[in-house]
């Protein structure tokens, strides 16, 4: 990157169920956390981008009208799932290039005045018409994961159990719960082998980011790297699941701009929307060689105290899974573990640290869009 | 929720998103490939044979043209699941397979019976039911 790129503040909404309030009030919740954090005044913002994939139309209007950040770019980015990251990953570029100083990024969704239950899929697109619903679609990856490698469904519950369990420590998340793995197991199935409990819930949120040159001031976070690629055709050629390739190739890029590797990143938080998710994820990214990942979570690798926390916030299972709030989340989550101000999820000795997001639910693409990103201390 | 929240009737709600008669919507295109005497209509690559179920324009890896194609009846199963969730009016359980079919694309169908089956089960295009392609073991 051409110039340094920090984050300066972040901040949230509280994640649930929130129909009785408006898109806005979520977002402005969250972006007056975030300004404030970062001590940064509307006028220095040179950009206001969004990622959300419901909107409404003409979302960053809409919420910068509450703002008063003024004639500014503002405008919406989606990528699915991603749309939050994918925000931020333009903030980033635009920073680092010098097409602004500071950008404030948001992510922002409402879904509980969308759907009731499970997201209908998209009537436009084949494997949605065809009454695929998104906890089918990594349905089809555990199976597969599961013929290629061996998969227990006791292993994929113990991902449950870990980011449920985390969710604990944090006051901000949808459900968190002390679970076991028959509990797990046992509650009402989804989509085979996917019980509900291996399933993010449907939620309400928004998370912000003020994006800037590195001034060197406390509390600033470091973008050591942010990678972007869509997902390529995926079709009879591709023995492997949906989803792998596009992981390994955003984290391939975000490893060498870092110039890092996956043993030395202390925690993670990644996309776990389902279950079979975070093991496919956490293998695209290297932790595991392929057919291994799904013992990380059975080990206490990746579990609070372990030797690489992943998902410490309790991750999309437990915060929940407002699909363009979740980046900005994720990131937010990040940064506060970096500075120290994790309270009582505080991870020991996290330096540096790596996020994920995942969006996908196109038929026949390798995802939609992925984003990865490097985040250190100062 | 509190008795001073105040929100507007679901009724006559329209949203911006399209989701299709079946949920209540408007009419949409019907992406879903036909089945026609058995088989799953598709274009192959003119130039690099590469198979699509969906009528793309051109070949997504070479750019070649393509031309129209009928693929099946018969493919293997890469991988299946079984949906309990009621989806776009389907009444749950119900089964759905990524099917590859022989020389041809991957398709997503219904799988007969409610039951995943192992990845590399033989299966057969046995026709479509309400728009939705059928496969059966």
């Amino acid at each position: 990157m051409s110039r340094e790129v920090v984050i300066r503040g972040v901040g949230t909404s509280h994640f649930g169920a929130f129909p009785e309030k408006r898109v806005e009030e979520l977002a402005w919740e969250a972006a007056v956390e975030a300004l404030e954090d970062a001590a940064t005044e509307r006028s220095e913002l040179g950009a206001f981008l969004v990622g959300s994939v419901f909107g409404p139309p003409g979302i960053a209007a809409r919420v910068g009208r509450g703002l008063g950040i003024g004639s500014v770019p503002a405008y919406a980015i989606e990528a699915a799932c991603a749309s939050g990251t994918a925000a931020f990953h333009e903030a980033v570029t635009g920073v680092a290039d010098g097409r602004f100083d500071c950008a404030l990024v948001l992510g922002v969704e409402q879904l509980s005045t969308l759907f009731s239950g499970a997201i209908v899929p998209e009537a436009t697109d084949p494997e949605g018409a065809t009454g695929l619903p998104l906890p089918g679609l990594y349905a089809l990856q555990a199976e597969r994961y599961r013929h290629l490698y061996g998969l227990d469904d006791e292993q994929l519950a113990a991902v449950a159990v870990k980011n449920k369990r985390h969710g604990l420590r944090n006051p901000r998340a949808h459900l968190a719960a002390e679970l076991t793995v028959g509990e797990v197991l046992e509650s009402r199935m989804i989509a085979e082998p996917l019980t509900l409990l291996q399933c993010c819930p449907t939620s309400d949120g928004a998370g912000a980011l003020v994006v800037s040159t590195a001034r060197g001031e406390p509390g600033e976070v470091r973008v050591r790297a942010s990678a972007l690629v869509s997902g390529e055709p995926w079709d009879h050629r591709n023995p492997e699941e949906w989803g792998r390739l596009s992981v390994a190739r955003a984290a391939e890029q975000a490893y060498a701009q870092a110039g890092v590797s996956a043993e030395e990143i202390d925690l993670f938080e990644v996309h776990d929307a389902f279950t079979i998710g975070e093991i496919i994820t956490l293998e695209a990214l290297g932790i595991a060689p392929s057919g291994e990942g799904a013992s990380l979570a059975v080990s206490g690798h990746t579990a609070f105290g372990g030797a690489q926390p992943v998902n410490a916030s309790g991750g999309l299972l437990s915060r929940g899974h407002p699909l363009g709030a979740t980046g900005t989340a994720q990131i937010a989550e990040m940064a506060w573990q970096l500075r120290g101000h994790a309270g009582e999820r505080q991870v020991a000795g996290a330096e540096l640290g790596l996020v994920e997001t995942m969006g996908g639910g196109a038929a026949g693409m390798d995802g939609n869009a992925c984003v990865v990103t490097v985040l250190s201390k100062s | 929720m509190s008795d001073d929240v105040r929100t507007i009737d679901v009724a006559g709600r329209v949203t911006k998103r399209r989701s299709g008669p079946r949920t209540g919507g408007l009419q949409v295109a019907d992406s879903r490939p036909p089945v026609i005497d058995g088989l799953v209509v598709g274009v192959r690559c003119t130039v690099c044979r590469h198979p699509s179920p969906q009528p793309v324009l051109r070949c997504p890896v070479c750019f070649g043209e393509v031309a129209p194609e009928r693929f099946g009846p018969g493919g293997i199963v890469w991988s299946s699941t079984v949906v309990h969730l009621r989806v776009s009016g389907r009444e749950p359980p119900f089964a759905l397979a990524y099917v590859d079919l022989d020389d041809g694309p991957r398709i997503l169908a219904h799988l007969e019976g409610a039951a995943r089956v192992m990845p590399g089960t033989r299966v057969s295009v046995v026709g479509a039911a309400d728009g939705d392609i059928q496969v059966s073991a």
